[in-house]
């Protein structure tokens, strides 16, 4: 409210309201826009689209990689905004296809508010022909958007012939580049990554100005960097899925920005443990001493989830020579796996013992971090320490008695595993040898 | 606590109305005879799971009310249920909801209660019929406690979903696609509690609600709405302007009640030539007091928190518990986190809690039980909501007593000696004013982003198309070539206002008295500066926080347990600067009317120690906060020339002051509404007018078109305030007129007088 009174401007604006010059006609406006950035027009049975098409031919290699997948749409749309309520309108939108060598883009522009709905269409039917969608954070915006305006207007068979399979590229590059990139947006992508600067770009803050500006009488010139961004981004998308492909094909064994534990989870993920593990084995030769435990850590997870219990403790062994912190953080680990996947009691014991005497043996040298670092890790391993002998102690006393069961004793009808002692033990109960095991006691799996 | 011999509930009451030492006080005394109940048969077609499940429960028959409310649903009309407090209102919804949900479970209903705690309560004794009816019912509320992973199921599969204005505007509304499931299939809008949608928050659900029925439009829906409501005046006027739509009336109560005694009780003259009576609170604590100790199980009504702690204190102190054991008297009020309510609330169905002193916080229709006696102490400010607060007493087959004890406000001293008033009058009216340009400006913006508007839609006003240009013209709108608006920037307007106050944040406060810092409530900001000053003692169940440190920018209050014998309360200093004049009248005489816009700012500037009991100032302090503002509408009265120059300045001030006060107690006598909502200001020269000046504006930001109205009753509003001062008894001024002597001088009173006959004249 400014300091004219609002019975005010109503007076003027009601008497401006007649005066007013009729906006121009739809079609004129469609057509002039088109011209002007010569481009053609898409007219529908239910308005008219601006339709900007070019192509962008690829490196041999990038489009080779690319036709290893199954034919994607890359999409990506510039909107009036960015919340996902009903006032947000898609005004543009890129969908960009591989054809040979060449990427195709398509762009559809929106004139005018009325035409959307040849807009939703003709976008609608372009996604509805590929077997996959392809964006780059589509699953929290544009694909909601869509189909949100698809409803506004009621275009339910548009809606339905989306394809199934939607491939959002964000949480990938979110593994393999956010903690050496310090972010994942798509411009720190295509700088750090692939290599590519932008010449002129729109900052894709003033993305809706420009849209509004050019129908408030702006110039369509307004619109043309617009344009160039938003295909810029779907090319972008395109090069980003290839280098994908390339990393997941081995290209990470020469990658020089990568998180090299982001990296074995995409593997993991694609069934590759194999080639999870030697990026693993890659990381650890170079990684420095911080990140070394967290890199042995997934990789003994992976050997673990493998079955490969042996190969998993021997990620640890190395590190467990030092008179260190870090060693009896190894030690702890290596108890772990002895424990819970090998059910090898005494082992584990043995384990955490060692971890014990490295503790020690670091204090006394003055190695290995300050009083505090060593005190917390201390209370790790005497408290694993605790419960390992207790456990040890009870499969001892189990033993026994299942001999004495045999004998024919009364005694063991006082069920064992109630005693308090033994109550925290009988959760961590592995299976074994079923002559070890007390028939009633439930074999959860320990959820660490 | 020590309880006196038990006896029965009528047998108390009877012995406490002839104690000689309560006649004196009895301003008025009536009683309403108990009434049988009027049964109907179940509408046609009934499914017979309900009436299995609802006989389950006791009730084999509905009330006549339930069933006109239903059958008048079936037939596709708007419905509006008046009857008072627990009369079975809410299964005059939940009948015909769960009717259409058995027989179609794609059918939806959307549920708006003012407030989540009801919305919670609803949704219990939703469910409670739907699981005895072995209906298989997706209920579930949707508001700011719902946790993200439940509101998609709510949105997609909800059949019932239980809300609030709040977020119907700000959360449902604008995400409209994301719930065409329950749109496109919505046969049902219940609106209870309808008489809180009145002034500015009414006429701001009004426009919720149209833009309710443009989106159910959208999607091809057109569903029937039943409201509900306490007795009001206008029940169906009010239904009407909400709603935007015909609407039936059900007010016929067929619910039993049993026999209640009504009371005012007016505090003892003390003074009577300073005009002063005993204090409304201390009277009701005692009233209290003595109803608790003799068995009745009794609510007491505060009008500010401060009085509820004040008040719980004190009854705490005169019935001590038993060692060891948790205190029978409660308080309840806004700032209580939501556990510790719930708790009270079960307290009170169970009987263990025996006393409970509340703000209007549990004035609406929260399960609590019924009650052997209510007392409100002061009048609520309408008459609707006292007898609200009343019908919180009333068990059936035994004897209630309600209780009115007036302050020494003028208009609670105009119903003690009026009380035709209160017994006789209809309640008043509920207003909402939905066409208040400001209002429709913010709402057809949130329109234009749910759906364009086109050109010839009408919004309200016939002047909807003016509106939607001066929109464009501040590019919010364009006007495309197909003759719509649509939405044309980059924010989100249904965030950009809040359908309540302007407020939109609280001031958490925390207490740092124990090891660990714990919150123990919240106060909004506008009243924060007032009650959580620095060194102000924060009250809250009965214990004393000093607050040590409050940091504004955090919106948090730091604070302390303490215990001292005095409270705090604080001053505020207001000014005001008229940014335009749109309409003038000329009284003669130089007197002048006028209206237009303002900008009103106040800020706290002192606060006083108060003594408990006696009462007395025992220190002072200063508050350093910043101002806050409000641009508003108001109106203003230029008082004659002749009249003004009759008196010295020191004179003139005085009866300013007792002018404003008069004109702030009348207003609501004319426009229904309550004090509070009106702001009052005397400038003996004002900068605006150059005059002395009465300024009355709305105290909610834009205004609800209370002052546009004063400004048309103009003369009225000084009839009415000319009688309060010449009828009441004092001779220099009291609390029920003018003020006491020492606030507007010892020639305030005949001064404020002749002013206002001046002004009559004139």
């Amino acid at each position: 409210m400014t300091g004219r009174s609002l019975t005010d401007r109503l007076l003027a604006v009601r008497t401006a309201r007649s005066a007013s010059p009729q906006p121009a006609r739809p079609a004129e406006r469609a057509e002039g826009l088109a011209r002007w950035l010569g481009a053609q027009l898409a007219i529908g049975d239910v308005g008219r689209v601006v339709r900007v098409e070019r192509t962008i031919t690829l490196r041999t290699e990038t489009a080779a990689r690319l036709a290893t997948l199954p034919p994607g749409c890359y999409f990506d749309t510039e909107t009036t905004g960015l919340s996902t309520g009903a006032g947000t309108v898609i005004f543009l939108a890129a969908a960009a296809r591989l054809q040979g060598r060449q990427l195709a883009v398509r762009q559809f522009l929106l004139p005018d508010y009325p035409d959307e709905r040849a807009l939703l269409r003709l976008v609608a039917a372009e996604l509805g022909d590929a077997a996959r969608i392809v964006t780059y954070n589509g699953r929290a915006f544009d694909l909601p958007l869509l189909a949100s305006r698809l409803t506004v207007h009621g275009l339910w068979q548009d809606l339905s012939g989306l394809p199934a399979r939607h491939d959002d590229l964000l949480p990938v590059a979110r593994r393999l580049w956010r903690r050496p990139l310090g972010g994942a947006r798509l411009a720190e992508i295509e700088a750090g990554v692939l290599g590519l600067r932008r010449a002129s770009d729109c900052p894709s803050a003033e993305v809706p100005g420009r849209w509004f500006g050019y129908l408030r009488g702006g110039s369509p010139d307004l619109l043309a960097d617009v344009l160039d961004h938003n295909a810029q981004d779907v090319a972008s998308l395109a090069l980003l899925e290839a280098q994908m492909v390339h990393l997941r094909d081995g290209g990470w064994r020469t990658a020089s920005v990568l998180d090299h534990r982001g990296m074995a989870m995409e593997l993991l993920r694609a069934g590759a443990v194999g080639e999870a593990l030697a990026v693993l084995e890659q990381a650890l030769e170079a990684a420095d001493g911080s990140e070394a435990p967290a890199i042995r850590r997934l990789a003994a997870r992976l050997l673990v989830a493998a079955g490969d219990t042996d190969r998993a403790e021997a990620v640890w062994r190395p590190s467990t020579r030092q008179a260190s912190i870090d060693a009896a953080i190894a030690w702890i680990e290596v108890a772990r796996i002895r424990e819970r996947y090998c059910s090898d009691l005494p082992a584990a014991l043995e384990a955490i013992l060692s971890a014990s005497r490295i503790l020690d043996l670091a204090f006394a040298l003055g190695r290995g971090g300050g009083m505090q670092a060593i005190g917390r890790v201390r209370l790790q391993v005497e408290s694993r320490r605790r419960r390992l002998q207790r456990r040890v102690a009870a499969a001892e006393r189990r033993r026994e008695r299942h001999l004495g069961l045999r004998a024919g004793s009364r005694r063991a009808r006082v069920p064992a595993d109630r005693r308090p002692d033994q109550a925290g033990g009988s959760r961590y109960t592995n299976p074994g040898p079923p002559a070890a095991r007390p028939a009633s006691t439930a074999t959860h799996r320990p959820s660490e | 606590m020590i309880l006196n011999r038990p006896v029965s509930a009528d047998e108390a009451i009877d012995t406490w109305l002839a104690d000689p030492v309560l006649q004196p006080l009895i301003a008025a005394h009536h009683v309403v005879e108990p009434l049988p109940p009027r049964l109907a048969a179940w509408p046609q077609g009934t499914d017979p799971r309900l009436t299995g499940a609802l006989a389950g429960r006791g009730i084999d028959a509905p009330y006549i009310h339930q069933a006109e409310a239903a059958a008048a649903v079936g037939a596709g009309r708007n419905v509006c249920v008046v009857t008072p407090t627990a009369s079975g209102k809410s299964l005059c919804y939940n009948l015909p909801v769960l009717q259409a949900i058995s027989q179609d479970p794609a059918a939806r209903a959307m549920y708006l209660f003012p407030t989540k705690a009801l919305a919670a309560d609803q949704l219990e004794e939703l469910r409670g019929i739907a699981d005895a009816a072995e209906l298989d019912l997706k209920a579930g509320t949707y508001d700011g406690d719902t946790p993200a992973t439940v509101r998609s199921v709510v949105r997609s599969a909800g059949q019932v979903v239980i809300t609030n204005p709040d977020m119907l505007h700000a959360a449902i509304l604008p995400h409209h696609t994301k719930w065409f499931k329950l749109f496109e299939n919505l046969r049902y809008v219940v609106i209870d509690e309808l008489h809180t949608y009145r002034g500015l928050f009414g006429s701001h659900v009004a426009n919720v609600v149209r833009r309710l029925r443009r989106i159910c439009r959208h999607y091809g829906a057109d569903p029937v709405f039943i409201c509900a409501s306490a007795t009001i005046a206008n029940p169906r006027e009010l239904a009407e302007r909400l709603l935007d739509a015909p609407v039936t009336l059900v007010d016929q109560n067929g619910a039993p009640r049993g026999r209640k005694h009504v009371l005012i009780l007016n505090p003892p003259v003390l003074n009577a030539r300073l005009g002063l009576r005993a204090s409304s609170l201390l009277t009701a604590q005692g009233v209290a007091a003595r109803l608790i100790r003799d068995g009745l199980q009794t609510i007491v009504f505060a009008r500010s928190r401060t009085s509820v702690e004040v008040l719980t204190t004190y009854l705490r102190e005169s019935l001590p518990s038993q060692p060891g054991q948790p205190s029978p008297i409660r308080g309840y009020r806004g700032g209580y986190l939501p556990n510790e309510r719930r708790e009270i609330e079960r307290g009170l169905r169970a009987g263990r809690v025996r006393g409970v002193v509340t703000t209007n916080a549990l004035e609406l229709g929260i399960d609590i039980g019924g009650l052997d006696a209510a007392i409100s102490v002061g009048y609520p400010g309408t008459i609707a909501c006292t007898w609200q607060q009343m019908g919180r007493a009333g068990r059936r087959g035994t004897t209630s007593l309600a209780v009115l004890v007036t302050s020494s406000a003028p208009i609670d001293q105009f119903l003690a000696t009026h009380p035709g008033y209160f017994f006789d009058r209809t309640p008043e009216h509920g207003l909402v004013n939905p066409d208040n340009l400001h209002l429709l400006l913010d709402h057809l913006k949130a329109s234009a982003f749910e759906l364009p508007v086109p050109d010839h839609e009408r919004f309200g006003i016939e002047e909807t198309g003016t509106l939607l240009d001066v929109l464009e013209e501040d590019g919010f709108l364009r006007r495309a070539a197909d003759d719509r608006y649509y939405w044309s920037s980059e924010n989100f307007p249904a965030s950009a206002f809040s359908l309540r106050s302007a407020a939109q944040e609280n001031v958490v406060i925390i207490d740092t008295t124990g090891d660990r810092a714990r919150v123990i409530g919240e106060v909004d900001l506008f009243a924060a500066p007032m009650l959580v000053h620095e060194q102000a003692i924060y009250l809250h169940e009965g214990a004393q926080f000093h607050v040590d440190r409050l940091d504004w920018a955090e919106r948090k209050a730091y604070v302390s347990r303490v215990d001292v014998d005095y409270y705090t309360d604080a001053d505020q200093g207001v000014t005001l600067k008229v940014l335009d004049c749109s309409d003038e009248a000329d009284d003669g005489d130089g007197g002048l009317r006028a209206r237009g816009e303002v900008m009103v700012a106040w800020h706290a500037t002192l606060f006083k120690k108060i003594k408990f009991h006696t009462h007395e100032n025992v220190g002072w302090g200063p508050i350093h906060l910043p101002e806050q503002q409000m641009h508003t509408a108001a109106c203003w009265l230029v008082i004659p020339e002749p009249a003004a120059a009759a008196f010295d300045r020191d004179t003139l001030d005085g009866a300013l002051i007792g002018l404003a006060r008069l004109a702030r107690e009348a207003a609501p006598l004319l426009l229904m509404c309550d004090s509070r909502d009106l702001g009052v200001l005397a400038q003996a020269q004002a900068p605006f007018t150059g005059r002395p000046t009465l300024y009355l504006y709305d105290s909610v930001p834009g205004g609800v078109g209370l002052a546009e109205r004063l400004f048309e009753l103009g003369p009225e509003l000084i009839r009415a305030a000319h009688q309060l001062v010449r009828d009441c008894a004092c001779e220099e001024g009291c609390p029920s007129c003018v003020g006491p002597a020492a606030e507007v001088g010892a020639r305030g009173k005949r001064a404020a007088e002749q002013l206002l006959a001046a002004m009559s004249v004139a």
